[in-house]
């Protein structure tokens, strides 16, 4: 049985028309709600910022002209390390844990799915704070750490404490698609990859890896992407020293008054990631036909 | 192999239960600060039920969070249903604008967002709200879902037309069983997405439709009151409740995959 | 399935009759039977509202921002639906240069001479045209004696590297660029690209003693002594760190400081103008302005309230009412106009260091 490559059946002339009629709701809403603010955001990139903090339309290159500035590209540098950071913990630990999801018994699952989701009812900023507290040098781990006679200062600011806090932060986004995923497979095959003496990491490797790639895509998606924009995680409990994107772009709109150049940064973000997905895509499709030739 | 990872899952488990824990300690807390742990006391039960201006953003965000994330799940799933199993023209330009609010800042898209609803004449307000966070949550659950179907084996819709079944009888009784855990996952995710957001909250929300997280982001110059721990702690509680309420059993019958499920 | 679709049909039923009842009651009220007000949180106590409503029988809705831009950003996109909004003294500016305040008409205030004097006619909204001031502070040093081991007089303990590691600064541009300005000895005030450019080198050598930018729980840090020495603003945090612990003190800095002051201003364009007025004569009442600091631990910016505040100790605490005699060098900061782009390249470069 073929399973490694996903050849959709597709139904005759007879429905044609229906993905159409199925996108279109999305279309409507993405159209109304997404592409027209994008045309403003493009449009605003291009207009001349006016300090009262105003936006006086017109045509100017001065904002990309000013991104030039190396400043920003440190800014983007580090946002994008932290990003990649971010995203390979995410997807180590949201694999290992939706893994684990996905072979508890049938009615089990739901509920630890639940359960993962839980915390996150509570409010960002107060889940924050406490884990300010718990990291702090009031807190458990200081103190335990001190009685055992270890002196250790406050964990807060700290890139650890950043790192740990954005993986809590992700870790639903990058648990739930790839245990999306990883619910459609077989459980069979992998009785039948140890059948056929497969070790753990063979087993994971050539056959759940692969039939979750899309899982896994979407998950590193959502938390590469999203931890560019970050910006109230890295100053708490970061101290707010290292220059983020994030950061940047909420002062330029509202403390530096600068629409349009807060508009500009984010359409080279957004070129980046255009670029770096289509890169990625034609990498993927030149492994694919040298895999099968 | 597999038992260190079921271990590792276990310990993660803890992990984000930590600060629910802290959490959970601290709003029985009497001192008047969150990091000094002085004695018991029920104050900011009280006070939290005293406070109708919270409750009421707390109403307003569960409101929201619902109808966005109901939007956005079923339109998700259309989407992804048409683009997994059809062949669509212009597959990878829907994908593309279907992502931008991901890669896009927040405040950029709120600003935005708020620009045109101005321009059409749109007033502010829970209406505008949810749609902000259709915006924000549609993406997700398009994800989620394309990732379940995709992982979906593609014979078993085969076996089922060969035994002479209609694409609307394979789809309801193979397809959505099967695909009912990714459905949950991604309205649970849109749901608490929506829940938590502030910064499109902040300019789509109109008079008197404050949302929970954004009460509390405006208050961060003032200081976070211990308060807030007591309402974390309730909303865990009330949610652990249902799941026993509604009980494993239903969960057994509505989620097993695999198995047909009972004729209606 | 079919329980499924029940269940969904439920949820979203529910959902429609709690929208529709959300936005009825909305519609429903009459323009002067509500006041929509836009202001920070905690500024304006619930004592206040229950008494204007008991008072008035106008229902008043508050919502709260984080911040000046954002609540500008709102207005300027148009029909917000406020009334009133609480902006700080720059905002006033900026949204005076916008037109998005409305003039107040004088002849319609009840209790506008029990202002204090420094908040009448102030440099950046003259002749109180579109702002009533409500609270104020200042921006000064918050610090723990038991951890710098010293006292602290002024900005330049900011700088000290006995401290390095445990200084905060405010997460925000204009506040850092007090310190930076007055420790140098230059107006905060200034718009002067050389003075700006000065103050900018200072913050870069200052970055590297730092332990981070921090405006939100800097004052639990003082208080527990995980930092020695932070900026701060003046009100509830700074008097409750104050308060808990007997080592901690707020002070002016002896190179000046600022004040800040939040103030009511009429939308413009409001349909809500009659309750708008009767909202800025009820606050301007001693009695009610005394439960600002009172309920709200805020320093008024109504001297006749003084007297009436219910908890003497509040008038007394430095971090919430700064003794007059520090702040002799103190001066508003105002929205520096054009002069705003060497701040933003200056911080910038300060940031990203």
């Amino acid at each position: 049985m073929t399973t490694t490559t996903t050849t959709t059946s597709k139904p005759r002339s007879r429905g044609r028309a229906v993905p159409y009629l199925l996108l279109a709701p999305a279309i409507i809403i993405i159209t109304l709600l997404v592409i027209i603010p994008m045309i403003v955001i493009a449009r605003d990139s291009f207009a001349i910022s006016d300090p009262l903090g105003g936006n006086l339309g017109g045509f100017t290159l001065d904002n990309y002209a000013k991104l030039i500035d190396p400043v920003y590209a440190k800014t983007l540098g580090y946002s994008l390390g932290m990003a990649a950071i971010n995203a390979a913990v995410c997807l180590i630990v949201g694999y290992i844990v939706a893994f684990y999801i996905s072979t508890r018994a049938a009615s089990r699952q739901p509920v630890l799915l639940v359960l993962v989701i839980i915390p996150f009812l509570t409010d960002f900023l107060v889940r924050t704070f406490a884990w300010i507290n718990l990291l702090g040098s009031g807190g458990p781990i200081i103190s335990g750490l001190k009685l055992i006679g270890i002196e250790a200062s406050s964990l807060v600011p700290s890139q650890l404490a950043v790192t740990l806090s954005l993986l809590y932060a992700f870790l639903p986004v990058a648990v739930f698609p790839i245990y999306a995923s990883m619910r459609s497979i077989d459980p069979s095959l992998k009785e039948a990859a140890s059948d056929l003496g497969a070790g753990w990491w063979q087993t994971h490797a050539r056959v759940f890896v692969p039939l979750s790639a899309p899982g896994i895509a979407s998950a590193l998606m959502l938390t590469f992407v999203p931890t560019l924009g970050v910006f109230v995680i890295p100053v708490l409990l970061g101290g707010g020293k290292d220059p983020l994107v994030g950061n940047l772009i909420v002062t330029l709109f509202t403390e530096f008054r600068n629409e349009p150049l807060g508009a500009a940064l984010s359409m080279v973000v957004l070129l980046l990631m255009v670029l770096s997905a289509a890169i990625a895509g034609i990498v993927i499709r030149v492994v694919n036909s040298r895999k099968a030739a | 192999m597999d038992r260190v990872v079921a271990w590792i899952a276990r310990l993660v488990f803890v992990f984000l239960y930590i600060p629910i824990i802290a959490l959970v300690v601290y709003s029985f807390n009497s001192a008047d600060v969150s990091y000094r742990f002085e004695g018991f006391s029920l104050r900011w039960y009280a006070e939290l039920f005293a406070d109708q201006l919270l409750l009421d953003t707390l109403r307003t965000s569960a409101i929201v969070g619902v109808c966005a994330a109901l939007l956005a799940t079923i339109v998700g799933f259309l989407s992804a249903f048409a683009l997994v199993r059809f062949r669509v023209k212009g597959r990878a330009f829907f994908l593309g604008a279907i992502v931008i609010p991901l890669i896009v800042p927040e405040i950029v898209l709120g600003v935005s967002l708020l620009t045109v609803f101005s321009t059409a004449n749109v007033p502010t307000g829970l209406v505008t709200l949810i749609l902000g966070h259709v915006v924000i949550t549609l993406p997700l659950a398009t994800l989620v879902m394309m990732g379940a179907m995709s992982a979906l084996d593609p014979s078993l819709s085969e076996a089922a037309t060969d035994l002479g079944a209609t694409p609307w009888v394979t789809f309801r009784r193979i397809l959505f069983p099967l695909l009912r855990p990714a459905v949950l996952a991604a309205f649970l995710l849109s749901f608490t997405t929506s829940f938590s957001n502030i910064v499109i909250s902040t300019f789509t929300a109109g008079v008197g439709t404050t949302t929970l997280p954004l009460r509390i982001y405006s208050s961060l110059r003032t200081g976070l009151t211990p308060e807030l721990n007591a309402l974390g702690t309730l909303l865990v509680v009330f949610t652990l409740a249902i799941i026993l309420v509604v009980g494993v059993g239903q969960m057994r019958r509505i989620l097993a995959g695999g198995t047909p499920p009972p004729t209606n | 399935m079919k329980k499924m679709l029940i269940t969904a049909s439920a949820i979203a039923g529910v959902s429609m009759l709690a929208l529709s009842g959300c936005s009825a009651s909305t519609t429903d009220a009459a323009a002067n039977d509500s006041l929509n007000i836009y202001a920070w949180a905690g500024e304006i106590p619930d004592s206040v509202i229950a008494a204007f409503e008991e008072e008035t029988g106008i229902s008043v809705t508050v919502d709260t921002f984080d911040s000046n831009e954002t609540m500008i950003s709102k207005l300027a996109a148009g029909n917000s639906g406020y009334d009133i909004v609480e902006p700080s003294q720059y905002a006033v500016e900026l949204m005076v240069e916008r037109d998005l305040l409305a003039t107040i008409d004088k002849s319609k205030l009840e209790g506008f001479e029990n202002l204090a004097p420094k908040f009448v006619d102030p440099s950046f909204d003259p002749e109180n045209a579109h702002s009533i001031p409500w609270a104020w502070g200042t921006t000064g040093i918050l610090y723990n004696e038991a951890c710098t081991g010293a006292e602290v007089t002024g900005w330049s303990d900011m700088w000290n590297p006995d401290y390095a590691g445990k200084i905060y600064m405010l997460d925000n541009m204009l506040s850092a660029y007090i310190a930076g300005l007055q420790v140098n000895g230059l107006s905060a005030t200034t718009t002067d690209e050389a003075d700006i450019e000065t103050a900018t080198n200072s913050l870069l050598e200052q970055k590297e003693l730092l332990a981070g930018y921090n405006s939100s729980n800097y004052a639990d840090l003082v208080s527990t002594g995980d930092a020695c020495i932070a900026e701060s603003y003046s009100g509830t945090t700074a008097a409750q760190a104050v308060e808990a612990n007997p080592d901690v003190h707020y002070i002016i800095p002896e190179e000046g400081g600022t004040l800040w002051t939040d103030s009511f201003s009429i939308v413009e364009g409001t349909d809500s103008e009659d309750a708008a007025y009767q909202w800025l004569n009820f606050t301007l009442r001693p009695e009610v302005a005394a439960l600002l600091t009172d309920d709200a631990s805020l320093a008024s910016t109504n001297a006749a309230a003084l007297p009436l505040v219910a908890d003497q100790a509040q008038v007394e605490n430095a971090a919430i009412y700064a003794p007059e005699a520090d702040l002799e060098n103190s001066e508003f900061i105002v929205d520096p106009g054009e002069a705003l782009t060497f701040f933003n390249d200056g911080w910038t470069r300060v940031r990203a260091s």
